[in-house]
């Protein structure tokens, strides 16, 4: 078996050796700095909100974001354009309804809000379980998406890909926990928008710095003619676009990765201020997705449709290729080394970022809370934390290994976004707003959502009877995206579950978690840890005043 | 630095599986009343009415185009102005607009409006917390700091 191809790209390796290089040195300083907790998995709640609002943007754009979209929109048109569109708006759903009173409420997981009033030993059980289905069918399908992109633009192995996408990780987490994380994160950003900005500015030079010409001359290399400036060449029937809108929307509220960056801000107003950046950031890529997708049709024409792989996956880099002079230029081969090594960036930024936040669910949540109950001490919470990360990771590529290029990554990420946005998302909004609401409720509308997300995705056309069959599994039922039937089925659970039972004690704290949540009074305090040493100076005067005093 | 850190005083009121560990319970602060100040009350009503009408408006807004896009594509692909724009496409990039545009809208009233409002809840519920005795203006660290002082010893 050999490992490495014959035609390895050696000059994109040598660009993905200095990325790779530059975040583990960054992974070094992290690693002398965290020592708790607190540094462990919220970063010493020390960035401010423009640092983590960049680390928000590389923690989502991941490379579905970058490759995807533009192959989507390179393939069929207007559709692929409106992922573009769900993926951003999502950030309101985020900034009005949980950014805030995650941070105000919370300490290092989605469940410490969730169990905040609840029982916590069921509570939290049903939290890490949605963490863990979230960050395990995320995490899957980007490391197959891994795998599969850097063999095909730089020539390394499948197998070596997935391993060394999960070692490095590993490695950011393991040593330098979400100080490291966050800063791969925010190199990743910088990285992302630098290289699509420059990449949609060559575009636009090609078709004559007029954007509408985009869309002409995309639509004169487009077979479809007109109908590929209209929706319907990718999601065919309407009621499934709805649904994938709908999952869109509110799953991004519930993705456990983005909400835990809630917490490695100092204080409410910083997590706010981390979403206008992150939505600046985030929208400003999404527009220029245009330019990616339609300037691909526009410049590499039908006749590349075989050449940019399923998906559309390789359409971004061959259009850099193209723009920078056409394969076997300096220029061409420069670009195209240089988004090969953007994307390899990008994937390892959001695979650490589902990493440490399903090791917040095993060690903090399931180890700490449930089987220690409390009585063990912070050291150990974190070295558990270690060993989950290293555990999680390894599963990783053992599945994306043995699953090969074969594992059907769209439908694991909408798998994903579904249970996010079906049994993480209803809870999560519940326990923070409705008095009544209960562990029972919890519980069942947790169960709810994730098997009824599962179940649904497996009896679709997507997986069943197998791949591009027509229709699913049941004669009435053949909706790809199941988020118009499985988000009321998890509000429903959690209602259903409230009223079976009587919760006096979870009613009774509700005060706490409402009046802490909205004005942040009792939140946890950060430590000032920053990358670069001063720690403890940054507390500032107002965020002191909101929440307790010191003595 | 290996005591528990799930140990935290002050929690006679409340029974202990709801407790999470090192989430420190504030006992000090009577949270009921808090949450009946005026102080309170204010804040929320003032942020409810910001926040429930622009949650409608903006999935509705973010629906219609969704709806529009499925159910009624050739109306989409009409031409806007221009050739080769597309009513659909302008209606996406409303939807950029739309999220900018409410996103610095919400920033600018929290600053102004809900952030002082906050402030002055908090301290009302701090003083009430002084006054009968319950706190006494001395309060447990956060058990997180705790821990990281000793840490970085």
């Amino acid at each position: 078996m050999t490992f490495i191809a014959a035609d390895v790209n050696e000059l994109a390796l040598s660009i993905f050796g200095v990325v790779v290089a530059v975040t583990l040195v960054v992974t070094y300083f992290a690693s002398k700095r965290v020592a708790s907790a607190t540094d462990f998995w919220a970063a010493g709640r020390g960035l401010t909100g423009v640092q983590n609002g960049f680390a928000i943007a590389g923690d989502y754009m991941s490379a579905a974001s970058f490759l995807g979209i533009a192959g989507l929109i390179f393939l069929f048109g207007f559709d692929g354009f409106l992922y573009s569109v769900g993926f951003l708006v999502a950030f309101l759903t985020v900034l009005f309804l949980l950014g805030e009173r995650m941070r105000n409420s919370g300490k290092y997981t989605i469940a410490d809000v969730l169990s905040f009033r609840m029982k916590q030993r069921p509570a939290r059980s049903a939290a890490a379980l949605g963490t863990l289905s979230v960050a395990g069918f995320y995490l899957i399908a980007q490391m197959v998406g891994a795998g599969v992109l850097i063999q095909a633009l730089v020539g390394i192995d499948f197998t070596l890909s997935v391993i060394l996408t999960g070692a490095f990780m590993i490695i950011y987490i393991v040593a330098g926990g979400m100080l490291a994380t966050s800063w791969v994160q925010i190199i990743k950003a910088v990285l992302l928008m630098t290289a699509t900005i420059v990449l949609s500015l060559f575009v636009l030079a090609e078709v004559g710095w007029n954007p509408i010409d985009l869309f002409t001359q995309a639509r004169a290399e487009s077979p479809e003619g007109d109908a590929y400036l209209k929706p319907g060449l990718f999601l065919a029937s309407p009621i499934d676009t709805v649904s994938l809108g709908l999952a869109l929307v509110l799953g991004t509220a519930g993705l456990p990765h983005i909400l835990m960056r809630f917490f490695t801000v100092p204080d409410a107003k910083a997590a706010r201020s981390s979403v206008m950046w992150a939505v600046v950031l985030i929208g400003a890529f999404y527009v220029m997705t245009t330019a990616l997708g339609f300037g691909a049709r526009a410049i590499l024409g039908s006749g590349a449709e075989e050449a940019v792989g399923t998906g559309g996956n390789l359409a971004a880099p061959l259009l850099a290729e193209e723009v920078g002079g056409g394969a076997g230029t300096v220029g061409g081969d420069l670009f195209l080394a240089i988004i090969a090594a953007v994307a390899f960036a990008t994937i390892l930024a959001v695979v650490a970022g589902l990493v440490i936040s399903a090791s917040g669910a095993v060690a903090h949540d399931i180890w700490s809370n449930v089987v220690r109950r409390g009585r063990d001490s912070e050291k150990e919470e974190v070295w558990v934390a270690k060993i989950a990360a290293v555990s999680i990771g390894a599963i990783a590529i053992a599945i994306a290994v043995i699953g090969g290029e074969g594992l059907n990554v769209s439908f694991m990420v909408g798998l994903a976004f579904a249970v996010a946005a079906s049994a993480i998302f209803p809870a999560l909004l519940l326990a923070l707003t409705w008095r009544r609401f209960n562990t029972s409720g919890a519980i069942t509308g947790v169960l709810v959502g994730v098997i009824s997300s599962i179940a649904l995705v497996i009896i679709s056309p997507t997986v069943w009877p197998g791949p591009d069959s027509e229709g699913g599994a049941l004669g009435f039922y053949d909706l790809a995206n199941p988020g118009i039937v499985s988000i009321p089925l998890g509000f429903i659970g959690c209602w259903l579950g409230t009223m079976f039972a009587r919760e006096p004690a979870a009613e009774a704290r509700f005060p706490e978690l409402y009046v802490r949540s909205e004005t942040g009074l009792g939140a946890e305090l950060g430590t000032g840890l920053t990358l670069t040493g001063r720690r403890a100076a940054g507390r500032s005067a107002a965020a002191a005043t909101t929440t307790l005093p010191h003595p | 630095m290996t005591q528990p850190h799930g140990t935290v005083p002050g929690r006679a009121d409340v029974s202990s599986d709801h407790l999470a560990v090192g989430s420190e319970h504030h006992p000090e602060i009577d949270w009921e009343a808090a949450e009946r100040s005026p102080e309170f009350r204010e804040l929320v009503t003032r942020k409810k009415s910001f926040v429930v009408p622009a949650t409608i408006f903006f999935l509705g807004w973010y629906f219609g185009f969704i709806i529009l896009a499925g159910y009624a594509p050739d109306f989409m692909g009409e031409e806007f102005l221009v050739d080769g724009l597309t009513i659909g496409y302008v209606l996406a990039l409303t939807q950029f607009i739309m999220t900018w545009g409410l996103a610095a809208w919400y920033l600018r009233r929290s600053d102004r409006v809900f952030d002082p409002l906050a402030k002055r809840a908090a301290q009302r519920a701090l003083e009430a917390g002084r006054a009968d005795g319950r706190g006494g203006g001395r309060f447990e660290r956060a058990p997180a700091d705790r821990d990281e002082e000793v840490t970085r010893r």
